[in-house]
């Protein structure tokens, strides 16, 4: 169990900036300005972080792929798609 | 893994290619992948080594917009440095600008490669700290020690940026 007068990790601070620290470490946080610079300094960027968007490959890339693919036959030999 | 991949190298065209190099690898070794390590993770670990070896291939291993690691004084870097439109624009280009124009996409490209890693897979992939380091064969106290350092020189980029 961690110390509730140890400062604030990496992890409790990305806990803080999603909303997500247990009670008890935030109790830590409220009495600890060293903590709460700290905590605020890195909000910003971790919520710019959560927020990036996920890209995709351009239409027919699964098939693209699945043209490279061999798929092994019953004989033992290799079927190529 | 796609977007680990674009963000990596910043080039949809060669994510691309390294995305089917990466699926290729799977499907063709899938005889030894190992049930006890998660199955994204193998899959992430094959695309990122993919991205490093061909950053390390290209000598560009940072793609900085500041010139190479080991450029010291400002012309060196100048002479390195990643020039930003001064190509003629393809439409892929424009696409790429679109979508890795912003301060926080341009902050992350100036990170070292395995910051990268690492910062991706944690707040876009979503992985815990566990699983970066068994995905990207690091020990944990690395990986933590990595994401706290990318966190703090992507701050630094962007309060540059703002003053």
């Amino acid at each position: 169990m961690t110390d509730i007068s140890m400062h604030l990790n990496t992890e409790e601070i990305e806990l803080w900036a999603q909303g997500l620290l247990p009670a008890a470490r935030a109790m830590h946080l409220a009495d600890c300005s060293l903590c709460r610079v700290e905590a605020e300094r890195e909000r910003k960027v971790i919520l710019e972080l959560v927020q990036l968007p996920k890209f995709a490959p351009n239409p027919g890339f699964a098939d693209r792929v699945m043209a490279q693919v061999k798929i092994p036959t019953a004989s033992g030999g290799w079927e190529q798609h | 893994m796609f977007s680990l991949l674009y963000r990596m190298v910043r080039d949809r065209a060669l994510a691309e290619d390294l995305a089917q190099e990466t699926f290729i690898k799977v499907l063709n070794g899938i005889k030894s992948y190992k049930p006890e390590f998660k199955f994204s993770s193998w899959i992430f670990k094959i695309a990122n080594n993919a991205a490093i070896d061909h950053l390390r291939r290209k000598s560009i291993d940072t793609l900085s917009l500041d010139g190479a690691p080991n450029a010291e004084t400002p012309d060196q870097m100048r002479a390195t440095s990643l020039q930003l439109g001064d190509r003629a624009e393809s439409p892929l280009d424009e696409v790429e600008s679109r979508e890795l124009g912003t301060a926080i996409e341009r902050a992350i490209a100036r990170l070292r490669p395995e910051y990268r890693s690492c910062i991706l897979l944690r707040h876009v992939e979503g992985y815990s700290y566990e699983e970066i380091a068994e995905t990207l064969d690091l020990p944990l106290g690395t990986v933590k020690t990595y994401i706290h350092r990318a966190r703090n020189e992507l701050r630094g980029y962007l309060d540059d940026r703002r003053e």
